[in-house]
């Protein structure tokens, strides 16, 4: 291979990058000559472009693929993935439609504590005061969702947030931000949800949501940051911030895919969290209500003593496997979403869609043996 | 069961005594894509007291050869075929019948065995006492009398016996672990000792140092020493048998000497000639073309015939068995054309080598080139001083850079050697800017390219950061595991050619992975990395780097992760691209061979750091064939080279352990281990002499270059005089 006769050509090239790619087109011939050893006719690799212009439709594709086709054909050979997401969207379209087809139910709407399946007019029954349990339950599906839905985000959002950017970054912005952490992980959770939701009376259920989630985030911004302190000195990362790619998109593409299964099953638990302490303290009635929910039924239920009346048990038994349901559903739905991130996983897909066997993947089990 | 000593001495050496059999021995684990044969059909004796050196490059089924050996393969593996162990006296023993507590027995005390990384041998929260103890007790010895024999042991290898057995781990430095671990494993006198690649993680003083004290312990303790190793050079003097291992199977097993003159096998040749050493020509030094097979479908036939020069139709479809080669009775070798192998090996070369390998060039520069990146007196220290505020802890700063000046001209290509923890790759990296001095500055084209930037991590300067790029040493860790291929190359693309779509970016990625060799690469493009092999992955981390069109990038250690067989390949691929991008290379290497290879190829320069200091500059052939520092003496002497040298030379070093970085020595800082020192190296600090003339440059930093220096009449530190120092375990290896 020769060297190139014609270096200012070439020099040009290198001190004026940004703008290589027009530049470069009109090379003289001699650099190709230099650049491919069997002295054809075709430009040099460095510098070919498509002949073809991307288009809007192709981006769109593109992006499609990535974030919605691979991980639903993954998800849909994993059973748990099918009953989870299953679970999840009989809870929104009970959430979204469900309320358009059942009505509203008021005190002595039927006869007081109807069983269920006796009257199919309430087919899941009534409660002390004749109102509908079946109605009850699908109106009390929205707040608990828009609750849950609230309070998972603002957990995620914040401490993936507060962790990603303080053990990135280090020094100076990791002392502040370790220090709000800190002091968030050390407010006893629940008197302070008590105190606020006195002094705030949060009617809506998003509102109530967020306030849950107000002493969870911590915890999960101190468990992203010791992973990105970590992660930020591989080698990848540090050849990333040598290509000079800007903080937000090196975080988000570099790092952000390293922690997605933890940040999933993180959304997960966090969503079941806040249900989960909702009820509780709708039971306990620490929350003022108006309209009724899942864990205001649970207590009035049990003020009404039905632990102890068989007639009434329906009444207690509804809303807990309301809140059961929804709690398995994203439990299966956490653990399956874990091999939506795995690379593994996302290659084996592929190569059993296009029925190309021919790659020579080396799996995990041989490769840790034949080095050992 | 115990073996008595002395019985053990009394058999002769070079009988045909043989201790381990392996017949039809095989290795297989069962995976979703079928059965995976890790070991496949090998037979092979292992005779008593021999020193037996099994090298095979990564994936080539060595460590599951040491496995085999002790019924050890990890499940859900399976052994099949014999393993039969011949005790002194007594009847064989079929090693796979064995049960569990007769396995027990008979692996530690009959056939021991010494793991990879002596890192993670050791349990880090017990003494080195308690891992002797727990050995004895849990074979059921006599602890007392054990431990009496493990300190012996542990004076042999030239430690300390009581400092150590009340370490900790962490107290150790890599080579005295190692050491250790081999006293552990010698502990309750085994008849054979097998080693998987035990010298892998340790720098070449040290590497050296342990292969001279093997032969010393295999001599008085008459073990038997099976050597697993990807390094031919390596074992090449130590073995007395050599056996290579290819695709799961022997490719030929015979005497050191025959196999290193007169390679049988192709396989052999070729792996010979693409091993970088210090003295063989740089045209003979070629890659092998191919790849290793894949466990679960190893080509019919001679399992090298894809990649075979001389390869025929009764290679593709018979498999070569064991032809005897040579005059010795025992050198086996598996292949039909071994004699024309012998005979003809030119032949078997030219049809495969006929592209035209990048010729030797000459990168040097005249004196008054402008330099790319310069440096100047430059400082790194990691740690905090001790304040004296709320800080009552020693003070623990490490200086990995001490005041370094050079320059880096274009197309130029530098490479640092040294051993590990010298500060070569926080120099690079400094050189780069990923790394911000705390003294001293660098300039690239006479700008200094910290101005103006406030962090520690970016530099303020677009056009700077573009021109200075790194490319890494571990291809598993350099590529972001999640993306793939066309993600991974897209990144400097997107930040540098905004004016590029993605269409463009498909093309130009898969032009450049067409480039380096990678095809067909619209199957690459979408893969991630763990579908890429080692070769293909620092391929692509080179393409990465390129993309950004850098002025200099920075290589830290990028073949040393690699198989001994790619290397050579790599390293071309790298002087080929800096042919066509025209950019220089800071290279950083632990290994002398690749250093030689690179520079000398690219009429680069090598520089030589010894604990944060440049102690030798200069070009190739003047480092490698007239190096005047000691130190770099002492690098030379301890690359393995691959003829077996009956008489070598003298160890020139006095100590092999690097001395505390929190606690530099005064004056020159090799002093604690030059052969050479004297009284002013003690207190006097050698600059860099200037002693360039027609056959090259070279800068040295060393009293004795300078015949009126005062040094010459000073008195010479001998081995006691060395306080500083205060670990004290010299080791006088010779031989």
């Amino acid at each position: 291979m020769k060297r190139s006769e014609d270096t200012n050509q070439f020099d040009g090239r290198t001190s004026d990058g940004l703008d290589s790619g027009g530049d470069l087109e009109t090379k003289p011939d001699s650099v190709e000559d230099i650049l491919r050893s069997d002295g054809g006719t075709v430009d040099s690799p460095f510098e070919r472009t498509a002949t073809v212009e991307e288009t809007r439709r192709d981006r769109i594709d593109r992006k499609l693929k990535d974030y919605l086709w691979t991980p639903w054909s993954i998800m849909r050979n994993d059973w748990r993935a099918i009953v989870g997401v299953s679970i999840l969207v009989v809870y929104l379209l009970i959430g979204t439609v469900g309320v358009y087809l059942i009505d509203p139910t008021h005190p002595t709407h039927g006869e007081s504590l109807v069983g269920p399946f006796e009257d199919w007019s309430h087919p899941l029954g009534t409660d002390q005061s004749g109102q509908d349990i079946l109605s009850m339950t699908v109106y009390s599906t929205v707040p608990i969702l828009q609750m849950m839905g609230a309070g998972a985000l603002f957990t995620i959002v914040l401490g993936t947030g507060f962790g990603l950017v303080s053990g990135y970054k280090g020094g100076m912005v990791d002392t502040v931000l370790s220090s709000i952490t800190d002091v968030f992980i050390n407010i006893p959770g629940l008197p302070l949800v008590i105190v606020l939701s006195v002094l705030l009376e949060p009617e809506h259920p998003a509102l109530v949501g967020v306030l849950l989630a107000a002493a969870a985030w911590a915890g999960l911004a101190r468990a992203i940051r010791s992973q990105v302190l970590t992660l930020r000195g591989e080698a990848f990362v540090e050849a990333s911030r040598a290509m000079d790619v800007p903080t937000i998109s090196l975080l988000r593409k570099e790092i952000l895919p390293h922690l997605m299964p933890y940040i999933v099953v993180n959304l997960v638990n966090a969503a079941r969290r806040i249900i989960f302490a909702a009820v509780a303290l709708y039971f306990l009635g620490i929350l003022p209500y108006s309209d009724a929910n899942w864990g205001v039924m649970l207590e009035s239920a049990y003020r009404a003593g039905a632990v102890y009346r068989p007639d009434a048990i329906h009444w207690l038994l509804v809303p807990m496997i309301a809140i059961s349901g929804i709690s398995i559903g994203l439990v299966l739905l956490g653990q399956s979403l874990d091999r939506v991130f795995n690379p593994r996983a996302r290659a084996r897909h592929e190569r059993s869609d296009d029925g190309k066997g021919s790659e020579p993947e080396s799996e995990p089990n041989t490769t840790n043996v034949t080095q050992m | 069961m115990t073996i008595s000593e002395s019985d053990a001495s009394l058999v002769d050496s070079t009988g045909t005594d043989t201790i381990v059999e392996l017949r039809d021995t095989s290795v297989s684990f069962g995976m979703d894509r079928g059965e995976s044969r890790v070991l496949n059909e090998v037979n092979i004796d292992i005779e008593r007291n021999e020193i037996l050196g099994v090298i095979g490059e990564s994936g080539s089924g060595k460590s599951m050869f040491a496995s085999a050996l002790l019924d050890a393969v990890p499940a859900p593996g399976t052994t099949t075929g014999d393993v039969i162990y011949h005790p002194e006296d007594g009847d064989p023993v079929d090693v796979t019948g064995l049960s569990k507590s007769e396995l027990k027995q008979f692996r530690w005390e009959e056939i021991s065995m010494v793991f990879q990384g002596a890192m993670s041998s050791f349990n880090p929260v017990r003494s080195v006492r308690t891992h002797f103890v727990e050995t004895l007790s849990a074979h059921d010895y006599d602890v007392d009398a054990g431990i009496e024999r493990a300190k012996d042991l542990l004076e042999d290898l030239y430690l300390e016996p009581e400092r150590m057995l009340e370490s900790y781990p962490h107290e150790l430095s890599g080579g005295m672990k190692q050491r250790v671990l081999i006293a552990l494993s010698l502990v309750l006198e085994p008849e054979m000792l097998v080693m998987d690649e035990p010298t892998a993680a340790l720098d070449l003083l040290m590497q050296q140092s342990i292969i001279s004290l093997l032969n010393e312990i295999q001599e008085k303790h008459d073990l038997t020493i099976v050597f697993i190793t990807h390094d031919l050079p390596l074992v090449a003097d130590l073995s007395d048998r050599l056996a290579v291992l290819y695709a799961f199977e022997f490719a030929e097993i015979g005497p050191a000497d025959e196999i290193l003159e007169r390679p049988a096998h192709p396989y052999t040749r070729a792996l010979l000639n693409a091993t970088p050493n210090l003295s063989a020509p740089l045209e003979q030094m070629r890659p092998i073309e191919g790849e290793s097979p894949d466990p679960v479908n190893i080509p019919p036939g001679c399992s090298y015939h894809p990649r075979c020069p001389l390869a025929d139709e009764q290679c593709k479809s018979i498999d070569p068995g064991p032809y005897d080669a040579g005059d010795s009775r025992n050198h086996d070798v598996y292949c039909h054309h071994w004699e024309q192998s012998i005979d003809d090996l030119e032949r078997a070369f030219t049809e495969s080598n006929s592209d035209d390998s990048p010729a030797t060039r000459n990168a040097s520069h005249s004196d008054d080139a402008e330099p790319l990146v310069s440096l100047e007196d430059v400082e790194v220290q990691f740690g905090s001083e001790n304040d004296g505020w709320l800080d009552f802890g020693e003070s623990d700063v490490v200086t990995a850079v001490d005041g370094i000046s050079f320059d880096i001209y274009e197309n130029d290509v530098v490479v640092l050697v040294g051993e590990s923890g010298c500060g070569k790759t926080t120099l690079g990296k400094t050189a780069v800017g990923l790394q911000r001095p705390t003294d001293g500055t660098i300039e690239y084209k006479d700008r200094d390219i910290w101005k103006g930037s406030s962090g520690s991590s970016t530099l303020e300067d677009e056009e700077i950061r573009r021109a200075l790029q790194i490319v890494h040493q571990d291809p598993g860790s350099s590529l972001n595991s999640h993306q793939r291929v066309r993600s991974i190359l897209s990144t400097p693309l997107n930040r540098w050619h905004p004016d590029l779509d993605g269409n463009d970016r498909r093309e130009r990625i898969l032009a450049m992975l067409e480039y380096v060799g990678i095809s067909p690469p619209e199957d690459y493009i979408e893969r991630y990395p763990h579908q890429l092999s080692g070769g293909e992955k620092q391929r692509v981390a080179l393409i990465r780097a390129m993309l950004v069109n850098p002025d200099l990038i920075l290589a830290d250690e990028a073949v040393s992760a690699l198989d001994v067989s790619l290397r050579v390949s790599i390293m071309d691929l790298m002087i080929e691209l800096q042919d066509a991008f025209d950019t220089s290379f800071l290279s950083v290497s632990h290994d002398l061979s690749n250093a030689r290879y690179l520079a000398e190829k690219t009429g680069g320069r090598i520089g030589v750091m010894y604990l944060g200091e440049l102690v030798e500059i200069g070009s190739a052939e003047q480092i490698i064939q007239n190096p005047q520092h000691p130190y770099t003496q002492a690098l030379r002497w301890a690359t393995p080279e691959l003829e077996q040298d009956d008489d070598p030379d003298e160890n020139p070093i006095r100590t092999i352990d690097v001395p505390d970085q929190k606690n530099m020595p005064s004056g020159c800082r090799y002093h604690t281990r030059c052969p050479d020192a004297r009284e002013t190296c003690r207190t006097q600090k050698p600059e860099l002499v200037d002693l360039s003339n027609e056959d090259g440059v070279q800068r040295t930093a060393c009293f004795r270059v300078d015949d009126d220096h005062e040094y010459w009449d000073s008195e010479p530190i001998t081995d006691d005089a060395v306080d500083g120092d205060e670990d004290d375990d010299h080791v006088n290896v010779s031989g």
